[in-house]
Parts: C-alpha cells; sequence; structure tokens
C-alpha cells in the first residue's frame, strides 16, 4: 500500500511537471511572446518581470528559470497588479474555490449514489422515470443555465415573498454557499445517478445478493451491507475527475454568482492577459487535480479489499 | 435428529404441483410445469436433467429467489412441516430462510460478497436469526469454518473471497449455508465450477455433514456420477416436468422414462473393462415459450408412438415410490418396460451404481 | 405394471403406433440479421432515441435551411424594438416629425397670495392632489410625453420623476427627468428613450431652499409605440406610394423570438449561431475522433514497447485540466482582428480531446485480437486484411460511433461554456453560447435572451445524449445476448 502510494506521487510530480512545460510552453506560443515585454504595464513590473524571469536570455534558459522557481513553490508575480504575488492571490481566492468546490462534490456524491440507488432499487417505476428525467435534463443543460435561471427563480421568489429568502450573489454565510454549490454540483450529480443506477443494477441481479437473500437477511441489512457497499466502488473510481469537473465548471459558477473565487480570479485575468497569473493559476490548479486523483485512487484502495490486499 | 425415519410421518417439506412462468421478449416462458415431491429427513433427494430443465428454478422458486417481475408463480404449494412456504413474501420469509432452509449456489467465486470477510458473512446469519452479539457469532463462524475442513479457519476467516480457492469458497459457503442447522440444505450444483479433484472433497463433506446433524439434502446436478454417490431419491426433470421419479437404484437399474436411459447412455464409464460409446441424446429440448401438446420428448424419443404427440403421459406407477410418464407403461404396449430397459445393458450406469453401492458400504 | 392410464386417448386408433423419426424434428431457427442490420432493428425500438435523431434532422434542416425562409440579417440593428421578448405588441401610430412644444398661451402666473396657506398640502403624499391636476397633453407616445399641471402652492420649482412602478412617496419616484426651474413653468416634456408600456410620472413641487417638498402628484401613463413616416418608409415598414393618414397604425418588423440588447432578430442570430456551435460541436469530435482512432489502432497493432510509449503520452494529455489548457491556447493560438475564433477552438479540442478515444480504441483492438474467433479465424487461413473486415471493424466500429455521438453534445457544451465566459468565439460572431453569454447580462428584465440560445444548446445536447444512449444499447454485443 505504501509502495503504490509513493508510486502514484512520483508518477503524480511527472504529471505536475508535464502540465508546467506545456503551460510555459503555450504561453511562449503567444505571437510577440507577451513575456519578453510588450504588454507589460509599467516599467517597474516590467524590471521585476526581467529580473524575475530572466526575459533577455534565451528561451531554454528562460525555462529553467521558471522551473526552479517553480520547484521552489514560486509562482510568480502579477503582470498587471504591481507586487502582487501569484501565490498571494491564489491563497486569497482559492478557499474561496476550495469550499464551494467541497460542498458540490459532497453534494454531487451523496446525491449521486442515494438518487442512483433508488432509481434501481425501483427500476421502471415512478420514482425511477422522475430521477432519470432529471438526470437527463441535468446533463443536458449547461451549468450557466442552471446557475442563471436559478438566480432569476429566487429572485423572484424573494419578491413574490417579500423576503430575502436566499442571497442570489456574493459569498460568505452558509446560504451564501448553498445555491452556487448546488448548481455546481448538478451537472456531477446525474452523472454520478446514472453511474450508479447502471451499478447498481448489476449489484442487484448478482450471485452474491441471491446469496444474502437465500441467507434469510432482511431487506435493509442487505442494501446497507451488500448492495451499498459494492455499488458504490464505480462512483468512487469517478470522483477524481468528478472533482475536475466540478473545479473548472465552477469558473462559471463563481462568475454568475460573484462569488470570489480562484476561477473567477482566473478568467478575470484571461480577460486582461496576465500571463503569469494564468500561467500561475494554470499550474496550481493542474497539480491540485493530479493531486486529488491520487487521494482518491488511495481511498478507492483503501475502500475496496480487493485492491487493498493486493 | 439421526432416529430413524418411519415412513407414516408426513415429509419434512412437501412441494405439489408448483407451476414457474417467466414473461420475456419473446413471450412467456413455462420454466417448471407443474412439479410434485417431497424430502423427508436426514435423506438426500437429487434432481437429475440438462441445463434448461427447470431444476434450478424449482428451488430457487421454494426460496422466494425468483425475482419477480419477470417471473410468475403460477401455482402450486410447498409445505415445510405443515406450512406454506411457497410465495411468502420476502418479509415472512427471513424466518425459514437461512434458518430452516440453507442454500449453496453453483458458482462459489460469484456467490459471495466480494466486499465482505467470509467470517461476516458466515456471522451475518446467526446474528439476524439468532440474535447473538457479534464476537459470538465470530466465533461460531471460525467453528463452521472448521467443520467444513478450513485449515488455520481462524485467519481465514478475516481474510476476503479473493483470496481463497475455488474449492475453500464452496466449503465456506456450506458453512454458511449450515450456520444455523437447518432441517433442509438445498445444493444447486454444488460442484459443477469446481475441479473434479475438489468435487469429491466437497461432496465427502455435505455427506459426512448430512450423517452428523440428519440434515435432508435437495441437490440438484446434471452429473449422474454425483447422484450415483449421493442421492436416496432421485427426480429425473425434463422441460420443467418430473418424468421420473424412484430411488437410486429404480433410477439406474429399473428406468422407467426413455430420458433417463438417454442421460445414461450420454455418460462416460469409470470401467476401464467396459466397452463404451457415448450417445448423445439428438435434437434439443423443446421451446418453452409453447411446450408441445404431448410428451415433451417425444420429439427425441428413439420409441415415439403417434399418442406421445398429442397427448401428455399420466405418471405411471412402475413400483413401490417409483413412476415414471411415458406412454410405453400402458396397458396396450406389449413390452413397453422392456422397450425401454433396452437400452440399459451395457451401458456404463451399471458399473457406476456397483461403485456407488460399494461406497455406501464404506461409509456405514 | 400397474397404471392408471386415461381412457378416452389410449382408445384411438393406432395411438400406439410408433411414429416416422423425419416428422418429429422441430425447427428451432429464426431467421440471422448482420450486424448493423441487427443493431438497426434495435434502434429503430427505441423510441426515444429514433425522436432524438429526428431532432437533430431538425436542428440541422433549421441550421442550413432556416436562413433562406428566415431572410433576416442577424447583424442588422433594429433600434425601434430593443430587448423585445417575443409576442410583444408591434403596433405603432403614426406620428409627425418631432417640433418643440411651441406655448400658445402664457401660463397661469401662480403667486404666493394667491393659496390659502398650507391647507392644500395632501395629507396623504401619494394620492393624486386632484386640484394640482396633473394630465396628459396630446397622446402619450415613444416619441415623447407632454405632461402639465397646475401650480401648486409654496413650490418654487418641480422635479419630475418617472418610475415603472407606482411611487409610494419620498425616495420611490425612479428616475429623475429633470426640474422645470420655475414656479411658473407648470408642463414638462418627457423625451427621454422611452418605451411602450405603462409608466408612472411624480412632479415632486420644491421650495425656496431647493429641498422636495414632502407631497407629490402622480399620473399613470401608458405610452405607446409611435414612427414617423419617413422612419417607417425607410424601415419599409409601409407599402410602396402607400401614405397612411397621421394617427393610423403601422406594424413593426416581425421578430418571432424576439430581439436582444442591441436589437438584432434573435431567431436570425440563433440560426447564424446553430451554425458556428454545430459545426464546432461536429468538426471537432470528428477530427479528434479520427485522430484517437489512429492513434489507437496504431498502438493497438504495433503492440509493445512502441504502444507502451505511445500510451504513456496519453496518459500526460489526459493529466491536462482540460478548460484551463483550452483557454491557454485559445490565447496562445491568438484571435487576429476580424477572425471567427472558431478554428482555434477546433484546435485546442483535437490537441487535448484525442486520447480518451485512442484508448478506447486500443484495448478494443487488443481485445478483438486475443478472441478466440479471431484465433480460430486466423487457423482456417483468414488473412489479415479478411480479420480486419471481418471482425476488428465491426467490434471497433460500434465504440468509435458511439464515443462519437458522445462527443458532439461535450464539444457543444465545451463551446458554450468557453463562450460563455468570454474565451469563445470573437464578438461579432453568433455562437449559442456567445449569445448566452449576452443575454445573462439582461436576464433579470428581459430573460428569452438567455432562454432561447440556452434551450437550443439543451435541446441539441439532449438529443445527441439520447441517441448515443440509443446507439449503445443498439451496438453492445453483451446487451444483445441478455434480453
Amino acid at each position: 500500500m505504501w509502495n503504490y502510494a509513493l508510486k502514484r506521487l512520483i508518477q503524480g510530480l511527472i504529471t505536475v511537471w508535464f502540465i508546467a512545460t506545456a503551460t510555459f510552453l503555450a504561453m511562449h506560443a503567444v505571437p510577440g511572446d507577451p513575456l519578453s515585454g510588450a504588454k507589460a504595464m509599467t516599467p517597474e513590473i516590467q524590471q521585476n518581470l526581467e529580473k524575475k524571469y530572466g526575459l533577455d536570455k534565451p528561451i531554454g534558459q528562460q525555462y529553467l528559470i521558471y522551473m526552479k522557481n517553480l520547484a521552489q513553490g514560486d509562482l510568480g508575480i502579477s503582470f498587471t497588479q504591481k507586487n502582487r504575488e501569484v501565490n498571494d492571490i491564489i491563497r486569497e481566492h482559492f478557499p474561496v474555490s476550495a469550499t464551494l468546490g467541497i460542498m458540490a462534490v459532497v453534494f454531487a456524491a451523496l446525491g449521486g449514489s442515494l438518487f442512483g440507488a433508488l432509481t434501481a432499487l425501483y427500476r421502471n417505476k415512478w420514482p425511477d422515470n422522475v430521477i432519470m428525467l432529471a438526470v437527463i435534463l441535468g446533463i443536458s443543460v449547461p451549468s450557466f443555465v442552471f446557475a442563471a435561471f436559478s438566480q432569476l427563480a429566487i429572485v423572484k421568489l424573494n419578491g413574490l415573498l417579500g423576503v430575502s429568502l436566499l442571497p442570489v450573489a456574493g459569498w460568505g454565510t452558509i446560504s451564501h454557499m448553498l445555491l452556487p454549490s448546488l448548481v455546481l454540483g448538478l451537472g456531477t450529480m446525474a452523472y454520478l445517478t446514472r453511474l450508479m443506477r447502471s451499478s447498481m443494477l448489476e449489484i442487484l441481479s448478482s450471485d452474491y445478493i441471491r446469496t444474502a437473500n437465500a441467507k434469510g437477511l432482511p431487506a435493509t441489512r442487505i442494501f446497507a451491507r451488500h448492495e451499498m457497499p459494492n455499488a458504490i466502488l464505480p462512483v468512487v473510481t469517478v470522483l477524481g475527475p468528478a472533482i475536475a469537473a466540478i473545479t473548472t465548471g465552477g469558473f462559471v459558477v463563481e462568475l454568475v454568482f460573484a462569488i470570489p473565487g480562484l476561477g473567477r480570479y482566473f478568467v478575470q485575468a484571461v480577460q486582461q492577459l496576465d500571463y503569469t497569473v494564468i500561467m500561475g493559476t494554470t499550474v496550481f490548479f493542474g497539480a491540485f487535480l493530479v493531486l486529488m486523483v491520487i487521494v482518491v485512487d488511495l481511498l478507492y484502495g483503501f475502500i475496496d479489499p480487493r485492491v487493498r490486499v493486493s | 435428529m439421526t432416529e430413524p425415519i418411519s415412513s407414516v410421518k408426513p415429509p419434512l417439506l412437501d412441494v405439489h404441483d408448483l407451476k414457474v412462468e417467466f414473461d420475456t421478449y419473446g413471450g412467456t416462458v413455462q420454466a417448471v410445469r407443474g412439479v410434485s415431491f417431497a424430502v423427508e429427513a436426514g435423506k438426500t433427494l437429487a434432481i437429475v436433467g440438462e441445463s434448461g430443465c427447470g431444476k434450478s428454478v424449482t428451488v430457487q422458486a421454494l426460496m422466494g429467489l425468483v425475482p419477480m417481475p419477470p417471473g410468475r408463480l403460477t401455482s402450486g404449494t410447498a409445505e415445510l412441516r405443515g406450512r406454506n412456504i411457497l410465495g411468502t413474501s420476502k418479509i415472512d420469509g427471513q424466518d425459514f430462510r437461512g434458518s430452516e432452509i440453507g442454500m449453496i449456489f453453483q458458482d462459489p467465486m460469484t456467490s459471495l460478497n466480494p466486499t465482505m470477510t467470509i467470517g461476516r458473512q458466515i456471522a451475518e446469519s446467526l446474528e439476524v436469526h439468532r440474535g447473538w452479539s457479534r464476537k459470538k457469532a465470530m466465533a461460531r463462524a471460525v467453528e463452521l469454518l472448521e467443520m467444513a475442513r478450513i485449515p488455520e479457519a481462524a485467519q481465514r476467516a478475516k481474510q476476503y473471497p479473493f483470496e481463497f480457492s475455488g474449492g475453500m469458497l464452496q466449503r465456506a459457503m456450506i458453512a454458511m449455508a449450515i450456520a444455523c442447522e437447518p432441517a433442509i440444505l438445498i445444493a444447486d450444483e454444488p460442484t459443477t465450477a469446481l475441479d473434479v479433484t475438489i468435487q469429491a472433497q466437497v461432496l465427502d463433506l455435505l455427506g459426512d455433514l448430512q450423517r452428523d446433524h440428519g440434515t435432508a439434502i435437495i441437490l440438484i446436478t446434471h452429473d449422474l456420477g454425483v447422484v450415483a454417490r449421493m442421492a436416496d431419491e432421485v427426480a429425473v426433470m425434463y422441460a420443467g416436468q418430473i418424468v421420473e421419479r424412484g430411488s437410486v437404484d429404480d433410477i439406474f437399474y429399473r428406468p422407467a422414462h426413455p430420458y433417463t436411459v438417454g442421460l445414461r447412455a450420454a455418460m462416460p464409464s469409470n470401467n476401464p473393462n467396459a466397452e463404451h460409446r457415448l450417445l448423445p441424446i439428438d435434437g434439443s429440448p423443446p421451446d418453452l415459450f409453447s411446450p408441445p401438446a404431448g410428451c415433451a420428448y417425444a420429439a427425441r424419443c428413439p420409441h415415439a408412438m403417434r399418442i406421445c404427440n398429442s397427448h401428455e403421459p399420466a405418471p405411471f406407477t412402475v413400483g413401490p415410490g417409483h413412476f415414471g410418464k411415458c406412454w410405453l407403461h400402458h396397458e396396450k404396449v406389449p413390452n413397453g418396460a422392456q422397450t425401454i430397459l433396452s437400452a440399459v445393458e451395457g451401458t456404463p450406469a451399471g458399473d457406476l451404481v456397483a461403485a456407488a453401492s460399494q461406497s455406501a458400504e464404506e461409509h456405514s | 405394471m400397474t397404471q392408471t392410464a386415461p381412457a378416452d386417448p389410449a382408445m384411438m386408433d393406432g395411438a400406439f403406433d410408433p411414429l416416422h423419426s423425419e416428422l418429429r424434428i422441430q425447427a428451432l431457427t429464426r431467421p440471422s440479421l448482420s450486424y448493423w442490420q441487427d443493431a438497426w432493428k434495435r434502434l429503430k425500438a427505441n423510441k426515444r432515441a429514433i425522436l432524438s435523431l429526428y431532432i437533430i434532422i431538425a436542428m440541422l434542416l433549421f441550421t442550413a435551411l432556416g436562413p433562406q425562409v428566415w431572410r433576416v440579417n442577424p447583424a442588422e440593428q433594429d433600434l425601434l424594438q430593443i430587448s423585445s421578448p417575443p409576442g410583444a405588441d408591434r403596433s405603432a401610430i403614426l406620428v409627425a416629425p418631432y417640433v418643440p412644444w411651441a406655448v400658445e398661451e402664457a401660463p397661469t402666473p401662480v403667486t404666493q397670495s394667491d393659496a390659502p396657506d398650507g391647507t392644500q398640502t395632501p395629507a396623504v403624499v401619494t394620492a393624486p392632489a386632484a386640484d394640482a391636476g396633473l394630465e396628459l397633453v396630446g397622446t402619450a407616445t415613444t416619441q415623447m410625453v407632454r405632461l402639465k399641471w397646475n401650480a401648486m402652492p409654496g413650490a418654487a420649482d418641480y422635479a419630475v420623476y418617472r418610475n415603472i412602478i407606482p411611487a409610494k412617496g419620498p425616495g420611490t419616484y425612479g428616475l429623475p427627468l429633470g426640474n422645470t426651474d420655475s414656479a411658473e413653468v407648470t408642463r414638462f416634456e418627457d423625451l427621454l428613450d422611452l418605451r411602450a408600456g405603462t409608466t408612472y410620472y411624480s412632479v415632486v413641487p420644491v421650495d425656496q431652499t431647493g429641498a422636495e417638498m414632502p407631497q407629490s402628484i402622480n399620473l399613470k401613463v401608458d405610452v405607446v409605440n409611435s414612427i414617423t413616416m419617413e422612419e417607417a418608409r425607410a424601415r419599409r415598414l409601409l407599402k410602396d406610394g402607400e401614405t397612411p393618414e397621421l394617427g393610423s397604425t403601422v406594424n413593426f418588423a416581425l421578430h418571432p423570438m424576439g430581439t436582444d440588447y442591441l436589437g438584432r432578430d434573435m431567431l436570425a442570430r440563433l440560426m447564424q449561431g446553430a451554425r458556428v456551435s454545430l459545426f464546432i460541436g461536429i468538426v471537432a469530435p470528428l477530427l479528434f475522433v479520427m485522430f484517437g482512432v489512429v492513434y489507437g489502432s496504431m498502438a493497438g497493432f504495433i503492440g509493445g514497447k512502441v504502444d507502451q510509449l505511445m500510451m504513456r503520452f496519453a496518459d500526460f494529455v489526459v493529466a491536462l485540466p482540460f478548460l484551463l489548457f483550452m483557454i491557454l491556447f485559445k490565447i496562445a493560438f491568438g484571435i487576429g482582428p476580424g477572425e471567427s475564433g472558431i478554428m482555434p477552438l477546433i484546435v485546442a479540442m483535437v490537441i487535448l480531446l484525442w486520447p480518451s478515444t485512442a484508448r478506447l480504441v486500443r484495448g478494443q483492438i487488443l481485445q478483438v485480437r486475443e478472441e478466440a474467433y479471431v484465433n480460430a479465424a486466423r487457423l482456417l487461413g483468414a488473412r489479415t486484411g479478411y480479420l480486419v473486415m471481418r471482425h476488428m471493424i465491426p467490434n471497433t466500429m460500434g465504440v468509435i460511433l458511439v464515443t462519437l455521438t458522445f462527443a458532439i453534445p461535450s464539444a457543444i457544451f465545451t463551446e458554450a461554456f468557453l463562450s460563455f465566459i468570454g474565451m469563445g468565439v470573437a464578438a461579432p460572431t453568433a455562437s449559442w453560447g456567445s449569445m448566452s453569454n449576452d443575454g445573462i447580462k439582461t436576464m433579470l428584465t428581459h430573460p428569452h435572451e438567455l432562454f432561447f440560445p440556452a434551450l437550443m444548446i439543451s435541446i441539441t445536447v439532449l438529443a445527441f445524449n439520447l441517441l448515443g444512449d440509443g446507439l449503445r444499447d443498439a451496438l453492445d454485443a453483451k446487451m444483445r445476448s441478455r434480453e
């Protein structure tokens, strides 16, 4: 198990290196090479950048400098904001995104496995039909549409009731987080519901559920001890990609709900062509996602005895 | 438990006129078409037949394991000590399933929960049916594994199914099925998925358990060798019906149905002296979407007569506790019984029976 | 032999005669179908999939033929109808060109002494003071609204406000339109950005210190659309040679799905947007699935070290955070002036999305290569070409087709997502995503501007998803044996 974890970590590091290199190359492929200066805002920033990135040096050396900085955990300084380090930006905005993301993932995973199990148990009956209809909608409607229309609905509802039921924008209290995380988790929840349903259907027709029935166990016990633990395994395996989807999906939700998260900051940086922030955030997000996939894989190993032991 | 059974006593389990249908896209399949049999305490009833003849469905219907829908019970009763257990809902069935009737399945590799330790899976029954504590149930589970001849049972109980070999898993399954000391043990092709060498061990284990606890066994198999070794009574099933029923000697020495004879002719011999060619039964079983009006075996039967295609034969009693559903037993057919038997001579069945009675002697 | 035979059947003639064997052979065969015939049969039986197929065909027709039928320039701005929802009132009255308000008579001078002191102050501020006599002069049209009222005691000046809801006392009057700057002027002309519909005017007297007095006079005004003759002619709203009288009604241009915030026809823009969205949504998946198939089958066929190396590279590409790199590549490829930004999107998608198909195809090829039936065919002397045609292609085509069907909605999604955050197609080009992005800004007042493009995205994605489900069920060999 420990060997496996170590192996995965090393693999992860190589992947992060690949991501960083790809990011570096992509940014240096920008026409006119923004890093060598035409767009930098003030001479002061320009000077800082030159010192930091060796912009007067050839690209190979720039790459080495970039990698060295990165290895020290230094993601650089902002292109458009004076004396603002990318690390500071991440430190300030990432916790917001992470909170939103965690709530959305929890919501999606719980809802997905619960609804999925329900549809399988009531196959072709009305709960199945209703939930699967909602799932199809959840998969087919873009998250920004959900975000916008849920906002509209809450505004109308607030107007109708005359009280502010839920805030529709901003960040701070738990009530601010509720709607955005719900909207953010919705697409993933729909996907997980589908996955859980097919997984559960397979389990329900499996031989060992027949064995459990032959043992005369109560239905609740069979559900809790035999069906759920096995059916949930495929859901756990896709949690890594699901976290990735939710993190990047967060951009739009943060934008629509005016949440001061890293995603919104990233979109702003992209619109202002703040190259260093774009690079730093990409590498950071990339590393975060790689880490999440590893964590989920290890978690899976912990849950599934077949993987844990071998 | 081991007292001799008097024939006057009502049987432990009495199944009468069981019919099961399945709704499929192609139509309704009549999988079991009026099956009746009885099981006595301490005895082994073997249900024999080829794949798809309805033998598994029969016992699964008894246990309430036929998924409904698409399955449907259209008739029948099954009285366990005088109480009908057929068609009971899952909640009602909990007090006999697992506790009164235990069941062993064909494929031990897929019949155990892969994410639960073997010990827990055995102990679970005891916790549910006897209300034992987890600890007590686990201790008993280890004893049961020992009883099922699993070495280092205490360690093994903490392992998961994927860490067991096939034969060990089947023994663990047996330990699980007998955990609550059921009166009846249903073994649905318990050795089909196992290596030949392991088969014998598992069968021995079943035999010993039966002798020690007086458990009645319903053994589902298509292997006449297993029948010869294990069974007291035999029911031969074909196309959802029991076509012949009798003692193991009746079935091997005095078969009363051409299908039984055909089955035997298709079985290899273990007697090196006997010269024997395996004879397959031509054709395939009838379409159970629309079973034939007459005898279901008529299309494959070498002795088929005109009446066989139009009318279903009644069970003709040919001896004490022995009947065969075949028109050849009708008084108008001269030498009907002889016609059936004509193929028996020179088949390996006789040798098998000899071997079986020999091994029975060794045991007693 | 002891028996209990039923009497009747045994009595019939020749009941116990032996049967000829050829009479007894029972046929158990069913007509055989080829893989694709069978798949098509299954797909046809799936109502949802077939309905989705029709929707997709309809959507393609809408995109291809729509602009031929609905010949409205999607870039043309109808400034008379900005952000007008579908089904809005299009009628307008024909008015004369604007002329400044010529006052025929001098306004009645209002002096302090004329008014009885304080007694006239209305107690209820929202109630229009009857004797203040706020009234409309002429018809209220989008060209102008003219108001006049009686002088109010103590007023040195009047402030005029307009609101979309009735005023409920000070602070709720709405938009300040201006002051009359004189106690004598008791009239006001509103020319400011008038819209058809109900408006509420409030006139608030201002005392000598410049402070607004607590009372106000209010009037509800129904403003109607108006248009001058010249404008109507210029917009071809009148037939040639037709000169209706002033005050008669003409109809504005028809916009079945309303207009956007710049007055552009939504239907025409949706058709234009469909071209972009569907083009990206279909071409990009075709390209990357094709690349993935080539890459994957190469890896699968060659095998060994090369296969390992190729697949490890694919693993790295998979690890790249997709949307971030889409954005990164979009920036890196750049959009020149006048470019739509469609090509960079497609290139970025191809670079990032090929590995999943490649993995799938490689796995399939490896699996099929090891199948017993392929070995059997090889033993029987089948050539490689035959193996590829007969076994490899049928067994991988299904998977590829299903992948492609599911790749299309996700590509449409990606385009919409990127356009929505302003990273997709560049401004003048419409796509459903960029239209949604525009629409969300006016969502609270004009939801239709978001609703229609969002609906188009959702329906298309839904149809492709359901078709994909249907195809998967129809082509999955495992499923077939189960039912």
